[in-house]
């Protein structure tokens, strides 16, 4: 069992070292220093393993402690009640949540994939040996935040230290209860496709977890002794089930198919979107187009994914029209908070470029366009000549600019007509660089993902990212949106500065595309 | 070699390339490839797995950047390749999902107006490549991998490119629907130079009228001295064992 283990540990050691050196790889200026030989180099591999070990070391400590903080200490003065209690309330409720949710045993990870269904290990051996680790790792992972935030609520430590046996006990007996109930049904669980009555389940203990405190009733010490007893003989009967269960392999042939490994190991892997993508493409055919050319072709790739064209910025409107009647209400009873909105729309004005970056449609267009579209389009040599390019991009980019104008005008109308009715402006210019500065930024923004998709169309056949330039000014620009949060200026010169930097910077990446999308737009190879 | 006139009188096309050179970081793929593919004959590209195949393609199709050396066409005098130049049909099939095989047909046939010589009905290009009627205006989402494949095959022909770079485009479809795109390629050879690359040496051999054989990162044709069947067969072998 213990040798299993090794090599399970050893095989999962080294691909997390590799992905450690290709996501180094990855980086733009370093590629080009670096070599392929460099999956040899033994600098690298020692970086690697260190680096190996530290996510190791932090995926047993560092979940438990942001989960312990933001999950509950942080939720405790929200409801003023007696604090140990209260933690112990939320504590117990959550554990059972993630006892259903966080199983370990029945996630399909990829390292599962590798070991059993790849290299063929012993099924039965390879699961409890991580099992028995994982559930180490969980009760390790939980002491020093059971102990250090439950003392600081006023917790007896007695109580601290079976918290982490609790959430063991918890997990044992979910895993026993879901292998008991494959021997009956020969329908192995999936614990990241849960099925509705599960969700339904999960949204109870949630609203008792946090419901319940709300309305102040909380359980005391005693009632969580007596669960951890319980939790404690069923927890041990449940080690009993699981050591003699001896389907694993079966199971996991069900559970670590391609799709389910994949989708679990990031949300962008390509199986995924593939999915996703072909999901989006409504199949009423109804919708027809008597345009021609490259106008008809994107007419029709308009139509058939209005789910997240049209549709979507019709919700985003609607909630932004909400909003706006809440507020002009609010402003219109309350001439202290009218006093102060004022304020702020003068000031405030940089917020909203963190706002229209979000509400922006930009990075899921394109990528729906790639997916349904050009992925498939690009390998017609024909696509990609001059002529049929910029035709389409020029479609493209009115339909995207002309979707996220609709929430950005009624943005801009209603900070406009909010400005006017919570007291008005001295400098009746201010109206117009506020509205025009908003329509500003939605342009830019729209500008800015449909060049910076030609320029640097990152996917190759496979529908796998190759460019790590495209992410890198995708998290640069996200970086900068972010930054402008916190910042007051002047609504005038600040709005005055981005209508004159959206207009630039579209100018100059328009007349990039024009130059250089021909070279640039194809498949990664 | 030079100036063949071909029966009707005209000089024949030429794809030309030379000195072609590709390499992956320190490992040169493609070291020295010079050749001369002509209109009117089916080129059976064979090679090992890994031998660079789908890179020469990929540096035809202009989708690497050459390390070295140059390809054009030679018609009349020398010319550039353009984009409109080329088909280039995958091994698996890409197909717009979100259009109806007869909108994508109706688009490419839009973009590519200027270029078809005699138009047909989009009906007419469908009985071509034998997709049933009923199927015509499903969306593509639900086509079978042999209809992809015919529509991918369809609309690389329909503007008659001068090349045709065919990856391994049978290997997936059934036996009838191999013997239909064998029947496609010979109906319209005689306007194009083809270029099919395979793994089966007899698809090859059933279909191509010369063999050439990417090996080391060279290309060098076979010459076929009327030998039988598996005397030929052995020396394409022999060929591609080289070291």
């Amino acid at each position: 069992m213990l040798d299993t283990f090794i090599t399970s540990f050893k095989l999962k050691n080294t691909y997390r070292v590799n992905s450690v050196i290709y996501s180094i790889k990855q980086l733009p200026i370093i590629r080009k220093i670096l070599k392929d030989s460099l999956y040899k180099n033994k600098a690298l591999k020692i970086i690697g393993n260190i680096i190996s070990i530290l996510m190791e070391i932090g995926s047993i400590f560092l979940g438990k402690l942001l989960y312990i903080f933001f999950c509950i200490t942080s939720m405790l003065p929200v409801f003023k009640l007696e604090s140990a209690n209260t933690f112990i309330h939320i504590f117990l409720f959550l554990t059972i949540i993630g006892g259903i949710m966080n199983t370990y045993m029945f996630n399909p990870t990829k390292d599962k994939y590798y070991a059993m269904i790849i290299m063929n290990m012993d099924a039965k051996k390879y699961t409890i040996s991580n099992y028995i680790y994982a559930m180490i790792k969980t009760f390790i992972g939980f002491m020093p935040f059971t102990i250090i935030f439950g003392l600081l609520s006023k917790i007896p430590l007695y109580i601290c230290i079976i918290m982490p046996i609790f959430v063991v006990m918890v997990k044992m007996i979910f895993s026993a209860y879901v292998l008991i109930d494959y021997k009956k049904t020969k329908i192995a669980k999936n614990e990241n496709k849960l099925e509705k009555f599960t969700w339904i389940v999960i949204f109870i203990l949630l609203l008792l977890a946090y419901g319940l405190p709300y309305i102040g009733i909380v359980i005391n010490q005693t009632f969580f002794l007596i669960c951890f007893i319980i939790s404690l003989i069923l927890g041990i009967l449940s080690i009993k089930i699981i050591n003699s269960f001896d389907k694993y392999k079966q199971i996991y042939k069900q559970i670590l198919t391609n799709e389910n490994v994949y989708a679990t190991e990031n949300a962008k892997s390509n199986q995924t979107i593939k999915e996703n993508a072909s999901k989006q493409i409504e199949l009423d055919k109804s919708f027809t187009s008597n345009k021609h050319g490259f106008a008809y072709f994107h007419e029709l790739f308009v139509k058939r994914h209005s789910k997240i064209l049209t549709k979507a910025v019709k919700k985003q409107s609607m909630v932004i029209i909400g909003i706006f009647a809440i507020l002009t209400t609010i402003v219109l009873k309350n001439k202290d908070i009218a006093k102060r909105v004022n304020d702020l729309l003068l000031i405030y004005l940089p917020y909203f470029v963190f706002v229209m970056y979000m509400l922006n449609r930009g990075t899921t267009v394109t990528q729906a366009m790639f997916m349904n579209c050009d992925h498939s389009m690009l390998t017609y040599r024909i696509y990609r000549t001059p002529k049929v390019i910029l035709g389409v991009f020029k479609e493209r980019l009115k339909t995207l600019i002309l979707i996220n104008l609709i929430p950005a005008i009624l943005i801009g109308a209603g900070l406009t007509l909010l400005l006017y009715i919570s007291g008005g402006t001295v400098e009746s210019l201010n109206y117009i660089i506020l509205f025009v500065s908003i329509i500003a930024m939605s342009i830019f923004f729209s500008v800015h993902y449909l060049v910076m998709y030609y320029l640097l169309q990152p996917y190759n056949v496979n529908t796998e990212m190759k460019s790590s330039t495209y992410s890198v000014v995708q998290g640069l620009t996200y970086f900068v949106c972010y930054f402008f949060i916190g910042e007051k200026l002047p609504t005038f010169y600040f709005g005055l500065a981005t209508i004159i930097f959206s207009i630039v910077y579209s100018l100059v990446s328009l007349i990039l595309v024009y130059k250089k999308a021909p070279k640039t737009f194809k498949l990664r190879v | 070699m030079y100036n063949e006139i071909d029966v009707k009188g005209e000089k024949n096309m030429k794809l030309v390339i030379k000195h072609l050179k590709k390499n992956f970081e320190k490992k040169e793929v493609l070291k020295d490839i010079n050749f001369e593919f002509e209109k009117g004959k089916i080129y059976g590209l064979l090679g090992r797995n890994g031998a660079g195949k789908t890179t020469l393609f990929n540096c035809l199709n202009e989708d690497l950047d050459l390390d070295g050396g140059e390809f054009y066409i030679n018609d009349e005098s020398d010319r550039n390749i353009k984009p409109e130049d080329i088909g280039y049909v995958l091994s698996t099939p890409n197909v717009p999902e979100f259009l109806t095989g007869r909108e994508f047909l109706k688009f490419f046939i839009e973009i590519n107006e200027k270029r078809i010589k005699n138009k047909k009905t989009t009906d007419e290009y469908f009985d071509f490549v034998q997709i049933e009627k009923e199927d015509r205006d499903k969306l593509m989402k639900d086509y079978s991998h042999g209809m992809k494949n015919k529509m991918q095959m369809l609309v690389n022909i329909i503007a008659s490119p001068d090349i045709l770079l065919l990856d391994e485009p049978l290997t997936s479809l059934d036996v009838v629907a191999q013997e239909e795109m064998k029947q496609l390629f010979k109906d319209i050879k005689k306007d194009h130079i083809i270029i099919f690359s395979t793994h089966i040496m007899e698809l090859a051999l059933d279909l191509c009228d010369e063999i050439v054989i990417l090996n080391k990162g060279v290309l060098t044709e076979i010459e076929n001295d009327k030998e039988d069947t598996q005397s030929f067969k052995n020396k394409i072998i022999e060929a591609l064992k080289e070291e």
